[in-house]
């Protein structure tokens, strides 16, 4: 045993971790999302930042940080408003590292201090050390399981590096136990703090105490016959009273690693020779140091992240969002521009953003994960750092647009966001950059062409014909017979538009109404309506919805007609103008 | 009366079906100068009223192979011939659990020895191409089936007709024969619209009749064996399938679905019916049609029909089946002469399929004994495009009127979306041949009507579009109004339940709860009647005057 | 008696169209708490006219100058019809009530009086009607003494001729004059639809120009008659300025769907109730409906249109069917038969489908379907299939009754009134409250 290295060692992960923090926190003045960031300085954000900080200290709001920190932070209210069971398992895992943290790994700095006589080999640290070690392994089990259970269909987002990190984890946790279990099995130990407290290794000598401790400490002594004889084990008692019960209580009470022990008892012996107290040590703590240099490059960086998110959502001025049950930030746009490349570290792949997100069905129909939020966000990483536009990345550019286009603001991620992120925000600005890289808003491109124009081109074009039989089983409103085959034709829907309502003079008019578009649908011959004016014009008012006699979904059918179109004309607008 | 007005040409067909059409074409072709006179409109008969098939053959390989053979022959003629008027779709003949496995075991040999193209199909690569396909599906070939329109068919056959010197006398019914010996001298012919009667003195006679011709040839005293099988068929609200779907099993109810274009076309029953009077489509054969159908494609159960139609096939010979199917459906020709009889001919039975075929037999023979040595020409000519015909064909006015808008022109019907513009080229055709058109002239000429409304809106806008252009007095309208529903509503009825129930009610809210046209020509009653305030009507008095 | 729990009522009334509208406001006005339940947009069918009985026997096709003599022969003739429940003073009552209340809304209708009205129709028929709008009142002046008269239509409004009104009733009304002319700002539209007109006419400077075009064409004309635009929520204002402008009366006359005056009277109802504290959900349908015998409350589960917004449930102590027929989609046929969509309650009905319809549409005796519906008891409880009350207090109004036929005998709203009024009171009555009937 060297404690040198170890020292070294932590000093150095320490630095490393360091140094890391360093760096991604300046990522967030570097990097620019959002076409306002571009516009903004890193001194004028850094400024920003700082005034920012310095208002809400000044302002009324700074009382609202304490109660955030402990709602928010602390008992995490978004997760628990979310997912009763990932909360729990999040509370596990928060609650049984930190204490390990503070009981087991900083037990020189705190734990002897608070507690005279601490030795880790005595109860109830015995008992509590493979509590929190459990409460870790159970919280992220339920973790994974909580987000196993709500997966969309879709691919879920998710880094190598993050799984990696939850293995890491796992992986201390493990070997901490096993280097519990063995050191409790193992005789080479028991001989080596005998010679230190009693002065000899005398395997006659020490019988008695050995029959104890085999038979209450569960020591794997080889050559000791059972059943052992009980007025031995009582002879044993008192030198062991004497000798070794300031440190020593029965590890029974090591609820994981006292079966492990009794499990790794007939190989204990081996396990000697090998010194695997040794390097299970060094598996152990290296593990740990290791965790601790790559912290701000895994997903462990969200213990720094989530917490500056949500406190400044708090200390922030408030705008509410349709549908939110939480509030969203108001901020400059050169804070709001840190903000964002602060969402793009704060995230953590959660997905329940894609779970609540309004297109995930129309996701699955198309079969582009890129609709879907976290995987918004990871694309809008990408296209911050420049790596989505490379050459030879088109399609996954393609989808990201796709993506960021067919998103309808209806700010379900946002308000559902554990970390609090402004995701609206985000797509807002994403959108920006994507319209700034060449990839603009449907609206403008689709509308450079007349809706027989673009049903030509379909024709001539590639992919499937989307409203055919084929898919009236499928997915999409606009597909299913059953969703108009109950319309009359009474023109409800036309007449309460206001759309058409305030383009009835013809150099204005709207090329359909309503009713045409949806019984083009009845006809087969949807391909007519993408590219129309009457469902890019659409105010998505619903009044045609609320009045239909029928019940039947028009302007919810709009909206997807528009979504389908981004789809189908996007894989084939290069074809020229036909018409 | 005075004396009924004459008319002399060289061949009389009677009977506006696909046979008299394509009758008057072949002829035309020829320089063979004709008049066709019709009781009613074209493909008023059989031949508007089937399913639209133009047959691989493959359905008769079992039963009667030369006319499976006969099918294929013809199919590949018109569908190089008269492109226009037929959709590719090919077709499937698809076996269920329960299905007689000899025969679909059978099948594809009978197929080759016919001479059809036969392709067996993965099960689910058919069921991913036509999803509407049952899961118990456990056999299906391929066969070059395809669908024909036949109303373009025989509009566009006697619109190169008539550009060639042929006429055309609608809403004209034979009421009697004069003979001569062993010639027909003149055939009277009575005008539905007018009233007035004609004599036409024609060299030789052709009955096309189809289902009447036994009707005609009594008339002229030379009766021949004919029976008569009713079949229905269901028109879905939306399209199912892209192909044709036939049932692999012998000829039995309700085992074909023909894509209609926009719609589904399902069918069909056969019974044995001893007139033609007010033959009907019924509930019961809606309930047997959809139930059958539905084991070959589960949604029909649940489907929205619009309407049903039934047909008369006309059977040459008598035949024991109850059901008529054992008839051969090969057609025959009459001469007539063993009845005494040198210029009359009779063509009759058949299928839409090989309707060219039966001109060109018929054709033949009368030129024979007209001593016209020039041959059948329609087997080579293509058949010209008529753009006041083209109609008919679904989903195609969408695409013309969004290209012409921006100009003024309104739908006058938008369940299938027919413009103004469409239907003033179809009155101004129908005009310039000296007709005065209706309504329902107007529905059978394009989509008018076919639509899920039956004619609830579409009928008030195009009589209130007529009235405005000035092609419409007095209360015609009204009249029209009501007959076009009318004639709707002989198909929607046996289909009326589900969402179809739900519209059919609010044409009637429409038409008799605000319109009140049940009550034409009713006046207030009860006891105030003196000071009602309505004028007394003369009893000539337009119907729309008498206040309901 | 407000219900304790926020969403518990007195009465649910379940559907908006007309009878459910009526049945709400009765339950208002006899101080009952109500909660409404359905989409109101079947009232955009809705000519604007109130029928109460123009027709009687149905198969004689008999018309009525009186509509009250016309019921009491229903009374006679037809003791199962729903109108023959309702004692003449009942049904005076119910129809005042109803316009009153329209009137306060700012949907006026001329008194009502004792005899059917004549009205043109947009096809040029004529329509007998008993409560008439204040806009169409002109009109049935008009059809009793034709004197000279123009009617004006507008290029693009395609279900409406004006043309097609004038030929036809030309022979005996020589005076009868139409003109056509373009929509002021829609000139060249190829389609024109009533609702945009009647927004659009309530701009000034729309109605002034459009005045400004039928003034040249006035010509002898002592009236004049236009397709049902006049306005919408400013409708009064729109006429009176029209007849100012043109100093002769002016009328409507109403059109095919969607109608105008429909939309008018779905906007007057609806401001009706919500005066008059009826709490509304009019984007949900009732997914299911349970009765709890003890607390002798009705549990209503509501969904709304797009599927999802699901689970709410209302609570009420007594429940009003309004839901209408097969377009209202209170009735559900299948090829089997006829069903109560909600509870699933027996349907009175014919035999086999083959007779539900008459082979011709306009048959004179109307088609059996139409008279198929709910059976009640004399409270106005639709019976179950053990022949007794499906539950103590669960009623049904208007045109999902059986032993009717609204469309021939010109009676929808006076059914859908006068059914509301009546059950309102048995309701009233076993909730223990005052009885207005």
């Amino acid at each position: 045993m060297s404690p040198m290295i170890f020292q070294t060692a932590l000093y150095a992960s320490l630095v490393l971790c360091a140094l890391g923090l360093a760096w991604r926190v300046s990522a967030w003045f570097r990097v620019r999302v959002g076409p306002d960031a571009r516009a903004v300085t890193l001194s004028r954000r850094v400024a920003a930042v700082f005034q920012g900080i310095a208002a809400t200290l000044a302002s009324r709001r700074v009382f609202q940080i304490p109660g955030a920190f402990v709602l928010d932070v602390l008992l995490q209210r978004r997760l628990f408003a979310n997912e009763k069971l990932r909360w729990f398992g999040h509370l596990l895992v928060v609650v049984g590292f930190t204490l390990l943290l503070l009981m087991h790994a900083l037990w020189a700095s705190v734990t002897v201090k608070l507690f005279q006589g601490y030795q880790p080999t005595l109860d109830p640290y015995l008992f509590l050390r493979n509590l929190f070690g459990t409460m870790i392994l159970v919280g992220v089990a339920l973790l994974l399981y909580g987000r196993w259970r709500r997966r969309t269909g879709l691919p879920q987002a998710r880094r190598r590096i993050d799984a990696a990190f939850v293995a890491l984890l796992a992986f201390v946790l493990v070997t901490g136990f096993l280097l519990e279990a063995h050191k409790i099995a193992s005789p080479r130990a028991f001989y080596r703090m005998a010679e230190q407290f009693i002065g000899t290794t005398d395997a006659e000598k020490l019988m008695p105490l050995r029959a104890l401790w085999a038979s209450e400490f569960g020591v794997a002594f080889a050559d000791l016959k059972t059943p052992i004889a009980p007025h031995l084990v009582q002879q044993g008692r008192e030198l062991h009273r004497d000798a070794c019960a300031f440190c020593h209580t029965p590890p029974a009470s090591a609820f994981v690693s006292y079966p492990v022990a009794q499990i790794l008892a007939p190989v204990s012996g081996l396990l000697d020779q090998v010194r695997a107290d040794i390097w299970l040590l060094y598996l152990h703590v290296f593990a740990c140091f290791l965790g601790l240099a790559s912290l701000p490059f895994t997903l462990f960086f969200h213990v720094v992240t989530a917490p500056i998110s949500l406190l400044v959502n708090a200390a922030a001025p408030q705008r509410e969002l349709p549908g939110q049950t939480f509030p969203t930030p108001t901020l400059s746009s050169a804070v709001r521009a840190s903000r964002r490349a602060l969402a793009l570290d704060a995230c953590v792949r959660c997905g329940i953003c894609d779970m609540r997100c309004s297109v995930a069905p129309l996701a699955r129909y198309l079969g582009n994960p890129g609709l879907l939020p976290a995987h918004m966000l990871q694309a809008t990483a990408a296209l911050a750092d420049g790596s989505l536009l490379r050459p030879g990345r088109e399609a996954g550019a393609l989808r990201a647009a796709e993506g960021a286009f067919l998103c309808t603001d209806c700010g379900r991620c946002t308000s559902r966001c554990p970390v609090g992120l402004d995701l609206a925000d985000l797509w807002e600005a994403a959108r920006g950059d994507l319209a700034a890289a060449g990839l603009p808003a449907p609206a403008q491109w689709v509308q450079a062409r007349a809706a027989l124009a673009w049903a030509e081109s379909l024709e001539a074009g590639p992919g499937q014909y989307i409203f055919s039989a084929a898919d009236a089983w499928s997915a999409p409103l606009s597909a299913d017979r059953r969703t108009f085959s109950r319309c009359v034709q009474c023109q409800t829907c036309t007449n309460v538009c206001p759309v058409v309502a305030h383009s009835i003079d013809s150099e204005h008019g709207v090329d359909l109404t309503p009713q045409k578009v949806m019984n083009l649908l009845r006809l087969g011959l949807g391909d007519l309506t993408l590219g129309s004016r009457m469902v890019w014009d659409c105010a998505s008012c619903y009044q045609c919805q609320e009045h239909c006699p029928e019940g039947i979904r028009v302007a919810d059918i709009m909206l997807e007609l528009r979504a389908l179109a981004v789809h189908r004309l996007g894989a084939v607008r290069s074809l020229g103008e036909r018409s | 009366m005075n004396s009924p007005s004459l008319i002399q040409t060289q061949v009389l067909i009677i009977g506006g079906g696909v046979t008299g059409t394509a009758l008057a074409r072949d002829f035309a072709l020829r320089g063979v100068a004709c008049i066709l006179v019709e009781k009613d409109d074209i493909n008023a008969g059989a031949s508007g009223r089937n399913h639209g098939l133009l047959h691989s053959g493959a359905r008769y390989v079992a039963g009667d192979r030369a006319a499976a053979m006969e099918c294929r022959a013809e199919g590949d003629i018109l569908k190089r011939m008269a492109a226009q008027t037929i959709q590719d779709t090919g077709g499937y003949f698809v076996a269920v659990e329960g299905d007689d496995e000899r025969y679909v075991a059978d099948f594809p040999s009978l197929c080759a020895r016919a001479g059809i193209s036969a392709r067996a199909v993965d099960i689910a690569a058919a069921r991913a191409l036509e999803p509407a396909l049952s899961q118990r599906t456990i056999a299906v070939f391929e066969v070059p089936d395809a669908s024909i329109d036949p109303f373009r068919l025989s509009l566009e056959s006697m619109a190169q007709a008539r550009s060639l010197g042929a006429r055309l006398l609608r809403r004209s019914r034979v009421i009697g024969f004069e003979r001569e010996g062993s010639r027909i001298r003149a055939v009277r012919v009575l005008s539905q619209a007018g009233g007035e009667e004609l004599r036409i003195e024609a060299a030789q006679v052709v009955n096309a009749a189809g289902a009447w011709a036994r009707e005609v040839c009594l008339l002229a005293g030379a009766p021949i064996g004919m029976t008569y099988s009713k079949g229905t068929l269901l028109v879905t609200h939306e399209r199912l399938a892209g192909r044709v779907v036939n049932r692999l099993r012998p000829p039995s109810n309700a085992d074909i679905m023909m894509p209609g274009g926009t719609v589904s076309i399902v069918g069909t029953t056969s019974t044995r019916v001893d007139a033609l009077d007010d033959i009907r489509p019924t509930t019961a054969e809606a309930d047997l049609i959809v139930a059958e159908a539905a084991r070959m494609l589960p949604a029909l159960a649940t489907m929205r029909y619009i309407r049903a139609y039934a047909g008369v096939r006309p059977l040459v010979g008598t035949a024991d089946a109850a059901d008529g199917r054992a008839v051969s459906r090969g057609f025959a020709l009459f001469d007539h002469e063993d009845q005494g009889l040198d210029n009359l001919a009779t063509i009759t039975g058949g299928k839409l399929t090989t309707c060219r075929l039966m001109a060109e037999r018929a054709a033949d023979l009368v030129c024979r004994r007209l001593g016209v040595i020039r041959p059948c020409l329609t087997a080579a000519t293509p058949l010209p495009v008529a753009a006041e015909c083209a109609w008919t064909e679904p989903g195609r006015s969408p695409r013309v009127w969004m290209r012409s808008h921006g100009l003024e022109d309104p739908l006058l019907c938008e369940c299938e979306m027919v413009s103004g513009s469409a239907v003033d080229a179809i009155y101004a055709a129908l005009r310039s041949a000296g007709d005065t058109p209706t309504l329902t002239d107007i529905g059978l000429r394009s989509r008018v009507g076919k639509g899920a409304c039956q004619g609830a809106f579409c009928a008030v806008r195009t009589a209130a579009h007529f009235y405005s252009r000035g092609d419409f007095q007095a209360s015609r309208g009204i009249d029209e109004i009501v007959d076009f529903i009318g004639e709707r509503w002989r198909g929607q009825r046996a289909v009326l339940w589900g969402e179809q129930l739900a519209q059919a009610e609010l044409m009637e809210a429409l038409h008799c709860g605000l319109f009140g046209e049940e009550l034409r020509g009713e006046e207030l009653r009860g006891e105030e009647l003196r000071d009602a305030g309505v004028p007394d009507a003369p009893p000539a008095a337009p119907a729309g005057e008498v206040s309901p | 008696m407000t219900g304790a729990r926020r969403d518990s009522f007195d009465v649910a009334v379940i559907g908006a169209g007309m009878a459910g509208m009526a049945a709400a406001l009765f339950a208002a006005e006899r101080g009952l708490s109500c909660i409404q339940i359905g989409n109101g947009g079947s009232l955009l069918f809705a000519s604007g006219l109130l029928d109460l009985l123009g027709v009687h026997p149905v198969a004689e096709r008999r018309l009525w100058q009186s509509p009250y003599a016309a019921l009491a022969a229903l009374a006679r003739e037809q003791p199962l019809h729903p109108l023959a429940r309702v004692d003449a003073h009942s049904i005076r009552a119910a129809f005042e009530s109803f316009v009153t209340a329209l009137a306060a809304a700012g949907l006026a209708y001329a008194p009502l009086g004792e005899r059917n009205r004549k009205l043109l129709t947009s096809i040029g028929t004529i329509k007998t009607t008993f409560g008439v709008p204040l806009s169409m009142v002109a009109g049935t002046g008009v059809l009793d003494a034709r004197p000279p008269c123009l009617l004006v239509d507008f290029r693009g409004l395609r279900e409406f001729s004006a043309a097609q009104i004038a030929a036809t009733l030309g022979r005996s009304w020589p005076g009868l004059r139409h003109q056509r002319i373009e929509f002021p700002g829609c000139e060249g539209a190829p389609e024109l639809y009533a609702a945009h007109l009647a927004r659009a006419l309530e701009t000034r400077e729309t109605r002034a120009r459009t005045v400004a075009l039928v003034q040249p064409l006035l010509g002898d004309a002592q009236a004049v008659g236009f397709p049902a635009v006049l306005g919408l929520a400013r409708a009064r204002e729109v006429h009176a300025a029209f007849e100012a402008g043109l100093g002769v009366p002016v009328f409507e006359i109403p059109t095919m769907p969607t109608s105008v005056p429909g939309l008018r009277l779905l906007s007057a109802l609806e401001a009706m109730l919500s005066a008059r504290g009826v709490r509304r959900r009019h984007q949900a349908s009732v997914r299911a409906l349970a009765f709890d015998a003890h607390a002798g409350t009705a549990t209503l589960e509501l969904e709304g249109i797009s599927g999802g917004a699901g689970g709410e449930r209302v609570f009420a102590r007594a429940v009003v069917l309004a839901t209408g027929r097969f377009t209202g989609r209170g009735l559900t046929a299948d090829r089997g038969g006829v069903r109560e969509s909600i509870l699933g309650l027996p349907v009175h009905q014919p035999g086999s489908r083959e007779a539900w319809h008459q082979r011709d549409f306009l048959d004179p005796s109307g088609h059996a379907i139409n008279r198929a519906g709910l059976e009640i008891d004399d409270a106005w409880r639709p019976l179950g299939a053990s022949g007794k009350p499906a539950w103590p207090r669960l009623y049904a109004v208007g045109s999902i009754l059986a032993h009717q036929d609204w469309m021939r005998s010109k009676c929808g709203s006076g059914l859908a009134i006068a059914t509301a009024w009546a059950a309102m009171d048995q309701v009233a009555l076993a909730l223990g409250g005052t009885g207005a009937g």
